[in-house]
């Protein structure tokens, strides 16, 4: 099973207005700042709203989901002791938000479905769209992951201990991917892997690397910045690195305390 | 490649187990109760609730008190492990999970934030540790004895029928050789608040596609399948799990479009992958939550699926209330127990079809029913529809 | 009524999330959903809670609503009459 990466922006990338990305003011005005952010990569990387349609799934990611909403309808139902409270940041607080709000911008009724499982998410995601490409159901995947730090998340995982060796993150990240070599192709997916042990570096290279020259991506709880989907970034660290010039990457991600995951990116050849 | 149903599990407010939730749906005896009992809240609305305290649950679970897990995932456990000891599953790496839940483990974060708010530094962390949606499957993994690749859905209330959609592609491509597939959701104040606030709970026991209909009674409850690979399972299958479909109705974040296109898309793409007609379609577990929005759009999308021949079908809701991301799963063994037995579930308090319509559900329980062909659709926010086909 | 009315529009503003438009450029007797502001079936409920909270007046649901909610100058005449 394999899959070919097209375009992959992340949202430190993306440069458009958000008025532009986001054209629609009624949705627009309903969006908290990760759904902001995951939708404008989104449409970003696929190059503006109207190329929405041209995708035939619709797969998003996220660890920690739309925190922000969730948690203001928690603190409102607290204070107001569950009287009169603003169903906006309920109905936005769902994890498949970003993925309904995209279909929703775009007018698409395909295949939407998200992921929500730590810092395997974008990974599962990823296996959802590779399988479908395979198997003939979809030619064109939108593939994102996004996830949002908020103050009071910071305080309980600093409580927690989490942040002694690394800090708080967030991003997003999103791509298309097809299942033969597009004009736009810049990689390819050759393996994705769930192993059910930890890996070293050594074994990594030994197991999954085809060339001597591959380059290894070895992320285990050493990030400096860390978040659920991470992986995604490292993921777009990847292709730039092919797109460079490396002819493999292996991408080792075992940054949360969940089982590793492998992958393996390859230039077009 | 066939996908075969060899084990079913499940709980929800007609109590803990297939025996139980067939015998109380036989029965036509609602699970719904006027109030809350467990759930701490302060709105006095009729809930489909388990009464049964977590305590309780993790007695049942064989789970230490102190492990503290949260609702979602004991109610996970309890339906994971009926579905693996019925498909007599042996514990491997090659047997998986995926596992749906929209609320994880908000109903202890609700405690947590009541002193949380009041100051940061209080507020127990092991109220917060299983927050996160993932948290419920490795608790069931755990428990379940489950070592295989597992996975975590959340499209609202579409999610566990997504979870089975998913669970067979796993199967199709090699990578696991047993899946288990469903989904969990406790009653939380959070879910109860947030469709109040929506205004669409209704008061008395929920009346779906009745034209009295105003609103759904929320649930709680889990329900899940164990898929294997035709052929390669110890037990006699309930049934096989022909279709499965998701499109997307990208007509409102809450609301479904009136014409119920999500819908058609969904159950037309369940009957697409099957390869079957929709004329041989004998009954439609319906999604019907009892809204004004939802029996409209989907009574629209049925006629314009089937025409004037549209099958037996019910809501079985109006005995579990809506368990959002459970609902798929748990509707998902119900229509495998009617290809099994033989049977269509009664559509609890109906008594008039909505005008713009018509259709007159299943009004009390069939048995001795030919019944080998059933639909089973789930709908959610953000325009999420799926619908899964179910074959003798 | 003015008073009153821009009041309810500023209300609006803030709980609707209204971006770049101001209390002058809403005309009161335009329509608030369809075709006016493009309001939706989740802007009716915040509006529900605008004028409870804000007023004291209850609508029990959307349908009861309707021509309450027609325009900026509808909701105002039913807040002067309902008010405590």
């Amino acid at each position: 099973m394999r899959c070919f990466v097209g375009k992959i922006v992340t949202h430190e990338e993306v440069q458009s207005d958000l008025k532009q990305l986001i054209p629609d003011a009624a949705l627009r005005r309903r969006m908290s700042r990760v759904v902001k952010m995951a939708v404008s990569t989104a449409v970003e990387c696929l190059g503006g709203v109207a190329e929405i349609p041209r995708v035939d799934a619709i797969l998003t990611a996220t660890g920690w989901g739309c925190l922000a909403d969730s948690e203001k309808f928690l603190r409102n139902l607290i204070t107001e002791q569950e009287q009169l409270l603003n169903p906006t940041p309920f109905i936005q607080s769902t994890f498949n938000t970003v993925g309904g709000q995209i279909a929703l911008l775009g007018h698409n009724h395909c295949y939407n479905l998200t992921y929500v499982n730590r810092s395997h998410s974008f990974e599962d995601a990823l296996l959802d769209g590779m399988m479908r490409l395979a198997d003939g159901e979809s030619r064109r995947v939108l593939l994102g992951a996004f996830d949002e730090m908020i103050p009071s998340l910071e305080t309980i995982t600093r409580r927690m201990g989490w942040w002694r060796h690394h800090t708080a993150g967030e991003g997003s990240c999103f791509m298309t991917l097809t299942p033969e070599r597009e004009a736009d192709s810049v990689a390819q997916v050759v393996q994705l892997d769930f192993p059910i042990e930890e890996l070293s570096a050594e074994e990594c290279r030994v197991r999954y690397a085809t060339t001597p020259d591959a380059e290894l991506i070895y992320c285990d709880a050493t990030y400096e910045e860390l978040y659920p989907t991470r992986s995604a970034a490292r993921f777009s660290e990847a292709v730039q690195r092919i797109k460079a010039g490396t002819k493999e990457v292996v991408l080792y991600n075992n940054c949360m305390g969940m089982r590793p995951t492998v992958l393996v990116l390859q230039w077009l050849g | 490649m066939r996908i075969a149903v060899t084990g079913l599990g499940v709980v929800s407010a007609l109590g803990v187990g297939v025996d139980r939730n067939f015998a109380a749906l036989a029965a036509e005896q609602s699970g719904i109760s006027p109030e809350p009992r467990i759930l701490k809240t302060t709105h006095r609305l009729p809930v489909g609730e388990l009464k049964l305290t977590n305590e309780e649950l993790h007695r049942m679970c064989g789970v230490e008190l102190k492990e503290h897990l949260s609702r979602t995932a004991l109610l996970g456990i309890l339906a994971v492990r009926e579905a693996i000891e019925d498909a007599r599953l042996a514990s491997d790496a090659r047997v998986g999970l995926v596992s749906a839940t929209s609320v994880g483990g908000m109903d202890l974060t609700e405690h947590f934030f009541e002193e949380f708010m009041a100051d940061e530094r209080r507020g127990r962390l092991r109220d917060v540790r299983m927050h996160d949606c993932a948290a419920s499957t490795e608790a069931i993994a755990a428990h379940c004895h489950i070592r295989g690749y597992r996975t975590t859905i959340s499209t609202a209330c579409s999610s566990s029928a997504n979870a089975i959609l998913q669970g067979m592609k796993l199967l199709r491509h090699g990578i696991l050789d047993a899946v288990v597939v469903g989904g969990t959701d406790a009653l939380s104040a959070f879910t109860l608040n947030g469709f109040k606030s929506l205004m669409i709970l209704d008061e008395a026991p929920c009346r779906p596609f009745d034209a009295s209909r105003r609103g759904l009674n929320l649930g709680e409850g889990a329900g899940y399948l164990v898929l294997q690979r035709e052929g390669e399972h110890a037990r006699d299958p309930y049934c096989y799990v022909a279709g499965a479909a998701n499109s997307n109705d990208a007509h409102h974040q809450t609301a479904s479009s009136e014409e119920g296109n999500g819908a058609l898309l969904a159950m037309q793409g369940a009957l697409q992958m099957a390869g079957v007609d929709p004329s041989a379609v004998d009954y439609v577990n319906v999604h019907g939550t009892g809204t004004g929005n939802n029996d409209l759009s989907e009574g629209r999308a049925l006629l314009r699926l089937f025409g004037d021949r549209v099958p037996a079908f019910s809501s079985t809701k109006g005995f579990t209330g809506h368990t959002l991301a459970a609902a798929g799963g748990i509707e998902a063994v119900y229509s495998a127990l009617a290809i099994a037995r033989g049977v269509r579930y009664a559509n609890l308090r109906f008594e008039t079809p909505i005008a713009e319509h018509g259709l007159v559900p299943e009004k009390h329980h069939q048995t001795a029913c030919a019944v080998s062909t059933v639909l089973s659709n789930s709908f959610g926010f953000g325009g999420n529809c799926s619908s899964v086909l179910f074959t003798k | 009524m003015e008073q009153l009315i821009l009041e309810l529009k500023e209300h609006l503003i803030e709980e609707l999330n209204l971006e770049d438009i101001t209390p002058e450029e809403i005309d009161a007797e335009a329509p608030l959903f369809g075709d006016g502001l493009g309001l939706d079936s989740i802007d009716a409920l915040e509006i529900i809670l605008i004028l409870e909270k804000n007023y004291g007046v209850r609508l029990a649901n959307t349908a009861e609503a309707k021509p309450v909610f027609y325009s900026v100058k509808t909701l105002a005449e039913y807040v002067m009459q309902n008010r405590k």
